[in-house]
This record gives C-alpha cells, structure tokens and sequence, in this order.
C-alpha cells in the first residue's frame, strides 16, 4: 500500500506534448483505451443530451416553436442513432469493461490488446463518419435510428454514410466482444473459479456473447441498406418481389438483443455496488449470474414483439409475446436479489448506492411497463406512442444511464485515487431523479392518449403533459451539471483515496488507486468471494461521520 | 370471449387494468421494501450485517410466482389481441390507402374521401396497403393501429358505439410532414351515413362537389397549400399559368407555362416534370382520380380570377401542337412558339436555303400545309392541319402572335 508505483495516468518523464498524446491514442493499455473510451462517449453523451434538450424545447407547445419540420426529424434521428449506438451500447462494456474487467479477474490486460486498440480506433472512426454525415451530401439523415424501409431506401438524405458509421461501430463491439469472451476464459488468476467471478464480470460475459452472435446480424442489414440504395436491389421492395417487413425482423434481431448489450453490463454494476455498502454478501449469487445468461438467451429470441402492428402473421405474435414475457422472469429475479441483499445489511447511504437504489427504482418501473408492450392487445394500443418513449427511456436511461452513473461514483476514486463531493453527488441524484420522473413519466400518459412518437407537431390535446415533460427536461438537466462538475472537480482536485475506499472485496481494490501500469505488484492468489467482506472495512469516513474523526489511512503521493 | 359480444377496445381495456394493477402492487412492494431496508438497516441502526447468502427457498418461489403472474398476463393480452383481429361476419369493408402524407377511403360502391365516415354500432372492417413508404393507421378511440404496407394487404376493424369525430394518426414513421398525417373518423347516425353513402351529401350538407373538398379529399392540401404559404410541394394558389422550372427525368431543366396539359400530366405522372427545388415524392394519381375529380381541380386551379385563355390557346392544346412546340423558348420536337412570329426563320424550299420572315402568311401555311416550307434543322414530322376552321386557323395564329414577336 505504501510502495510507490507509477500509475498508469503518468506519463512517461520527460515527455513531449505529442508523445504524451501518442502515449494515449495508440496505448494498448486496457484502462488506457477504457478512459478513451470513457471520454469519447461522454462528449457523445453531452452531444446527445443536446439534442434531447431541442427535442423537449420543439415539443413544448404545438407547431413549429424552434425548428422545421425537416430539422425536427433529423434531430430525433441523430439523438437516436449518437445515443444508442455512440453511447450507452459501448457506455458501460467499453469504459469500465475495459478498465475493470481484466483487474477483477485478476490479469494484466484483455487477451488481445492490440485488437483492443483497434476497435478503439474502430469507435472512433465509425463515430467521426456518423458526423461527417451530418455536413455531407443532402442533409443530415431523417430515418430515425431503426432506419425502416422503404422510406430509408428513398429518403434523398445523406442515410448511406450513416449507415457506414453504424456498420464500422458494429465492428468495434463484436471485436470487444470476442476479446471480454476469451480474456474471461484464459486470463482469470490462480484460484479465481468461475464461481467467484464478480457478477460485473458475469454480466460482461453474458453481454459479450450478444455483442459476438448478434451485432454481425446489424452489418449484414446495414449493407443492405446501402445494396438497396445504391444498387437497386430491390430486396425490400414489393414491386420488385422484395418484403418491407424482412428488413424489420433482420434490423431487430440485433436490435432487441441490443438492449440487453446496454442493460446488462448496468446489471452488473448494480449486483457489485449494492453488497459493498451493505457489507453483506450479495443475496442469491448463482441466481443472479445465470439470470445474467437467461436474459442474453432468452433475449435473443424476443425480437418481432416490436413488431405487432407490422402486418405479421398472428402465430408470430403468439410466439413472440409469449417468450417475450419468459425474458421479464429473470429480470424479475435480479431485482428481488438486489433487494433481499439489503435485507439485514448493515447501510451506508454513499452516493453509489444512492445511484444503485435511483437505478432499481427506475429500472423496475420501465420493466414493469414492458409487460404492457409485450402483452399484444395491449401492445396495439401504445406500440409507437410515447409509451414506448417512456418505457425505453426508463430502462435505458433510467437503467443503463444510472448504472453508468453509479459505476461513476463507484470507480471514479479507484480510476483517478480522488474523491468527488459526495453531499453534491448526492444532490444531483436527487434532482436527477426528480427531473427524470418529470420528463418521462408525462410520456406514459401522452402514450396511453394515443400521442404517437417521432411527431414535430402534435394535436391540442396532448399539450399540457409535453409542457411538464420539457420543463423536467430542464430539471435532469441541471442535475447533470451538477453531477458531471462534482466528478470533473474531484477527479482533478479531490481529497487523496487509499487502496479501498468503499471496503469493496474484489480484487481492483487490493490495488492502488490509481491502478498501476501493470494492475497487479505482483501475481495475485484468489483465496475468497468478491463478497466475502470478513476483515475488510471501509477506508472512507462515511458521510454521516465528520472527516476529522475519522482515522486517516495512507494515501499515496 | 365472443368478440361480438365484448368489444374488443374494452378486452384490451382489461388487459390494461390487469397488467397496470399488478404491476403497481409489484413496483410498491419493490420500492417499499428496498427504502424500508435502507432506513432499518443503515450503519447506526445496524451495525453488524448478518451473514446470509442466499436462499434456495425464496430462489424458487420468486422464479415461480413470477413465471406464474406473467403467463397470466401474457393470456389477457393474447385474447385481448385475437378480439382485435376477429372481423364480425357483417362488418362493412373499407379500403383504406395510406400514402406520403394523406389518407384515403374507398367504399364498396366506390365513394371516395379523406374522413372515415361510419355509421354508429355497424362493425367496420380496414383493409389497408400504402403506395409509398409504411404508414401506421392509428385511432387511439379504438384501440387499433396497423401498418400500411407497399405490396401488402393488412387489416383492422372496430364496432364504433357513440357518434362523434375520432383522431387518426399515423403511428409509423414517414418522413417530413409525418405529424401531420391526420384525419378523423366521423362516426354519424344510420340515416346521415347511407345519405352521405349515396354521395347526396358531403359531411358540410351542402351538394355537388366541392373543388377544395377534392384537393382535401385527395391529399393534395397535404404537401400543397391552396394560400400561397411553402409547404412540401409548390403551393396551388394562382398555379394557372405560372411560369415554373422544371427538372426531367434525365436532369436537364425546362421552363413551363402551367398550363392544362402540364398540370394534367403534373398530377397523374409527377415524376415526368418535377418542379425544381422540390423532391421527387408525390405519388402518380394515375388511375387514382375520377376524370371528374380531375376536371374540378384543374377547374378550380385555373381559378375565377386567372386571365382568360386566349381562344387559339384552346385549340393549341386540343390540337397537340403544344406537345412538340412549347410555349416558353425551350425546344421540344419543334421550335417553340415564343417570339417566333415576325421573326427571320431558315427554310428549305425544295431543298435550296432561304432566310424568310415568319409572317402570318407564311404562319398559317406552315400548319396547314408544313411540307411546304421546312424549317431547317428540324425534322419533317408535323402532320397537316389542313381540317381546321378558318377562323381556328386564325385564332391559333393569333395566339402564336401573343406569344412574342419579333421586332
């Protein structure tokens, strides 16, 4: 704990600004590429918000209030396509995946670091072609993220590019994907059985597994956009022989099993954080890990349930409700073992568990409403309303987007050895959470009133409840400012950490903090669970305790 | 459950109550549960966790309950959604078309309109397609939504039981003006319906067709704006004559007068002339429209203020002579009539060359007998007019006159 060991945030003495940059963008170094990644998808993040923010701001009132109808759509596609795949897709997995998993299971780095890099550089490229398309040939496109033909086939926007960047970014999560896969088969230390993988790590496995199988069902779609728009090949074109309804099953083959890649890993973090502060052992750990495999199964199987309205046939709608409800069973089971392992636990309210508890209560609510969209009566009503807004962003960013925040205020001492503000980080949860009930749950209602999304204008009716749900736009909004300067300012100014802060008992807190070059001193022996905390207790004073009366415990220089 | 008996709006209105209750009760004890924990069991009031790791017990019983209360769920929603989708035996078909950005009903006897107009308790069946990209055809009222699909016939259908106007929405995506694809569903008594049915009245009351009820009916009033303001398409207030820029198939530009023919063809193949600075999108109305139909927009288009066509204009287009000999400079098949009269024109006379005057002389012979004299550089195409009327001839002269003449 004393040693004092260069982190792996130094760069080498003596060096000049372009080798420190190259020191970065060319690292092989997984915590490395997981901080790119990190800052990547937090400017795509902030791009995204933006864009979400104009959409509340067009909505607050009927007609056209701040952009034209042409803008509008553009808008909501590229909130879609920056969000989904810029975002949370890569969010958790490709940031803290990067930078944890390899240290929770006690190796040096993922099994192929090069490759690693490469689909860094693969993010990159496919994110930089998403924003070319924008300035380039006629317009931003107008499809919305699910890219539905025919109207993409015949739109005259600039589609083709961003169907490239979709198709590159595809890439970078199938490779990440195989590299998690075989890093956690290969690369787990002496005495790390499969039975004390951390559950972050089991639902990593689970989400690699989906990024391997389904995501290459992503490119071979996006090429056919680009067959059919450049080449004519009029394979979704009826008066050609071709079926519209074809290009929705191959796009949501990957796309549902997509939404487990972005919750899963939120999961994970979940099962990991809560136990930490309960200093109890996490309730039901097998359960868990193998609901982490039934969702990324079962989910697999449960895309034509976005389909109802389609013009399919009814058996596919018998089937595809039916398993659609199998899948909400092992999420089920996550949230009742996330809250059985509070039962007789022994709490410290710390920001990360603040994010966990948002996150269990947000997540359950938009499961609960999925019940609505998997029932196919009920599914006719809201499919396309603001319903299906709701619910998404309930699961996404309720789930997803809390969980990356959570993992923040978990990991953040670890990655950079500093401390936020932890009564500020618990500030912006609150107005976070409060803004995000006001902003979304209006939706619900809108969607059940028939308001069908992806609409510039909308009829008088629908007026008063997209007024509430910009103004707690404006609500959410601030809490991310304060949330995100309360993180900025700790991770650069903040009080010194030690090696475990929150008393966690897997292995990234048996390091310093920040992790050295090469994680591990020396070869680490895994003798107990992730959740076996018997003799380890937190290094922070907790928030109730003032920091003076607190013993202090060596930070490192 | 008999769909007939039951309407299928009120299952899928159980269906809701049943998945919204539980949920509630499961998301109470949740939330409960989760906050009661974290206020008994925080750090002062419990110093010490307990050491419990699982249970094997409770594992299975929140494996099985829910397994149990989602496959009940999944049963309300499939009866709920096989009612949507069981057509009483004597339900009434309308053919519904969804198209770029307007819907269109066609009934049994051919009736034509823009509204859904129904009579009240009568099972309506929706047999739907689109002629361009998916549509969602969506009433909230009802509980329906179905996607029009190019090349696909779909369905839905609803037992409307109160008179009054519901929304229809488009719920599928379809590009610019895809908020504003609306319309309503005008649920009226028996009587009111079949007299609407007959065509004795539209739903103003008031007889005959009505030239704006036909743009609305046909979608037209969705991409073009009859008070001058820019919409999709260019609008159609004082369309008549206005001279446009358009774009043919091959990219090369052309000027026209909008004339009868040009506005006829601009309607029934938009695609062969599309007004510049305006995308390819509107939809032929070939076989769409009634020849009726056709004959009052272009009626109204031509407007009580436009200017009344010169007499030789008529005749110019019954004749066809527009088809090759355009009005605007440009060059068709033939020269163009603009500023030919009165101009120095090359003719071949029996093959030798010679510079002449385009008089009314040599102009009223070149329809009549156009082998006579051939321009140069034309080809010898032009049938001869040798039939007309005198004073037709005259009057068609007389309308090349108007065109511009040289000085």
């Amino acid at each position: 704990m004393t040693q004092q060991v260069a982190s792996f945030l130094e760069p080498p003495t003596e060096a000049g600004w372009l080798r420190r940059v190259r020191g970065w963008i060319f690292s092989t170094d997984h915590k490395r590429i997981g901080l790119l990644y990190f800052y990547c998808i937090a400017a795509m993040f902030a791009v995204g918000v933006v864009l979400g923010l104009l959409i509340r701001l067009e909505l607050i009132a009927p007609g056209e209030t701040i952009m034209g109808a042409q803008t509008y759509n553009a808008v909501f596609t590229l909130h879609g396509v920056v969000m989904i795949f810029m975002v949370v897709i890569p969010s958790i997995p490709a940031a803290f995946g990067n930078i944890f998993l390899p240290i929770q299971i006690g190796a040096e780095d993922v099994a192929f670091p090069r490759l690693n890099l490469f689909s860094w550089w693969l993010y990159m490229a496919g994110a930089a072609l998403a924003v070319v398309s924008l300035f380039t040939g006629s317009g931003p496109p107008d499809t919305g993220w699910t890219f539905y033909v025919p109207f993409s086939s015949v739109t005259t926007t600039n589609v083709d590019l961003a169907v490239v960047a979709v198709f590159i970014l595809g890439f970078s999560s199938i490779l990440t994907g195989l590299n998690f896969i075989i890093t956690i088969h290969r690369l787990r230390a002496d005495g790390m059985t499969w039975g004390r993988l951390p559950l972050f790590v089991w639902s990593l496995y689970a989400t690699a597994w989906i990024q391997l199988l389904a995501t290459p069902v992503l490119g071979i779609t996006a090429l056919l956009i680009l067959a059919e728009r450049m080449l004519g090949m009029g394979l979704f074109d009826p008066a050609r022989g071709g079926d519209p309804i074809l290009y929705q099953h191959l796009f949501w083959i990957y796309s549902h099993p997509a939404v487990y890649i972005m919750i899963l890993p939120a999961m994970g973090v979940i099962s990991d954080i809560l136990p930490v502060f309960c200093r109890k052992h996490i309730f039901g750990y097998t359960a868990i890990a193998v609901s982490s495999i039934g969702i990324a199964l079962a989910g697999s199987l449960v895309w034509a349930h976005h389909m109802f309205t389609s013009g399919m046939s009814d058996t596919a709608v018998l089937v595809f409700s039916l398993l659609t409800f199998i899948v909400a069973i092992p999420s089920a089971v996550k949230v009742f073992n996330w809250v059985a392992t509070m039962y007789k636990g022994s709490i410290s309210l710390e920001p990360p568990l603040w994010y966990a508890m948002a996150f269990i209560v947000l997540f359950s609510i938009g499961g609960l409403t999925g019940l609505v969209l998997g029932s196919a009566g009920t599914d006719i009503h809201v499919h396309d309303t603001y319903f299906v807004v709701a619910h998404f962003h309930y699961v996404i960013f309720g789930g997803t987007g809390f969980g990356m925040f959570a993992a923040l205020h978990y990991w953040l001492p670890k990655v950079y050895g500093r401390m936020y503000n932890k009564f500020w980080a618990v500030v912006a949860c609150f107005i976070l959470f409060a803004g995000f009930h006001l902003l979304y749950f209006p939706m619900f209602l809108l969607g059940m009133d028939g308001m069908p999304r992806r609409y510039y204008d909308y009829l008088p009716q629908y007026t008063d409840m997209h007024e509430l749900s910009t103004v707690g736009s404006w609500i959410l909004a601030v809490g991310l400012v304060i949330m995100t300067a309360n993180l900025i300012s700790g991770m650069r100014l903040g009080r010194r950490v030690g090696n475990n802060p929150w008393g966690g008992a897997s292995l990234e807190w048996t390091i310093p903090s920040p992790p050295p070059t090469h994680n591990f001193l020396e070869e680490p022996v895994v003798e107990h669970g992730p959740y076996d905390y018997a003799g380890i207790e937190p290094e922070e004073p907790s928030m109730r305790v003032p920091h003076q009366a607190a013993p202090t415990r060596g930070g490192q220089a | 459950m008999n769909p007939q008996v039951v309407n299928a709006a009120e299952q899928v209105d159980q269906a809701f109550a049943v998945i919204f209750g539980i949920s509630v009760l499961m998301l109470v004890g949740i939330v409960g549960c989760m906050l009661w924990f974290a206020w008994r069991y925080q750090r002062k009031r419990h110093p010490k966790a307990a050491d419990i790791h699982g249970n094997t017990l409770l594992e299975i019983l929140w494996f099985v309950l829910p397994t149990i209360i989602v496959l009940g769920m999944f049963y309300f929603g499939w009866t709920s959604y096989q009612a949507l989708r069981s057509v009483p035996a004597d339900a009434m078909t309308v053919q519904v078309t969804g198209r770029m950005w307007s819907w269109a009903f066609e009934y049994p006897n051919g009736r034509r309109a823009a509204e859904l107009v129904v009579p009240v308790g009568r099972a309506v069946k929706l047999d739907m397609t689109s002629t361009d990209v998916i549509h969602s055809f969506y009433v909230p009222a009802f509980r329906i939504k179905t996607d029009t699909v190019p090349g696909m016939q779909t369905y839905a259908w609803f037992r409307p039981e109160e008179e009054g106007e519901y929304d229809i929405l488009c719920a599928e995506y379809c590009g610019l003006k895809h908020a504003n694809m609306l319309s309503v569903v005008r649920v009226v008594d028996h009587d009111t319906f079949e007299q609407w049915y007959r065509g004795e009245t539209d739903m103003a009351g008031s007889h005959g067709p009505d030239p704006v009820a036909v743009l609305e009916n046909q979608g037209c009033t969705g991409c073009h704006s009859l008070d001058g303001s820019e919409m999709v398409g260019p609008t159609l207030k004082d369309i008549w004559m206005r001279e446009t820029a358009v774009v043919l198939p091959d990219g090369r530009t052309n000027t026209v007068n909008a004339d009868e023919p040009y506005l006829r063809r601009a309607i029934l193949e938009p695609g062969t002339e599309v007004v510049q600075g305006y995308d390819d999108i509107m939809p032929p109305y070939e076989g769409m429209v009634s020849d009726e139909e056709l004959r009052v927009m272009l009626h109204w288009m031509k407007g009580a203020a436009a200017p009344a066509p010169p007499p030789g204009r008529q005749i110019a287009e019954n004749e066809g002579c527009l088809s090759c000999h355009s009005t605007d400079g440009t060059i068709i098949a033939g020269p163009s009539f603009q500023n030919l009269a009165g101009s120095r024109i090359l003719v071949l006379d029996n093959g030798a060359e010679k510079e002449i005057v385009a008089d009314d002389a040599y102009l009223r012979e070149s329809i009549v007998q156009p082998e006579v004299l051939l321009r140069k550089d034309y080809d010898p195409m032009m049938p001869a007019y040798d039939y007309l009327a005198p004073n037709d001839l005259d009057a068609l002269v007389e309308y090349i006159r108007t065109l511009g003449e040289a000085p």
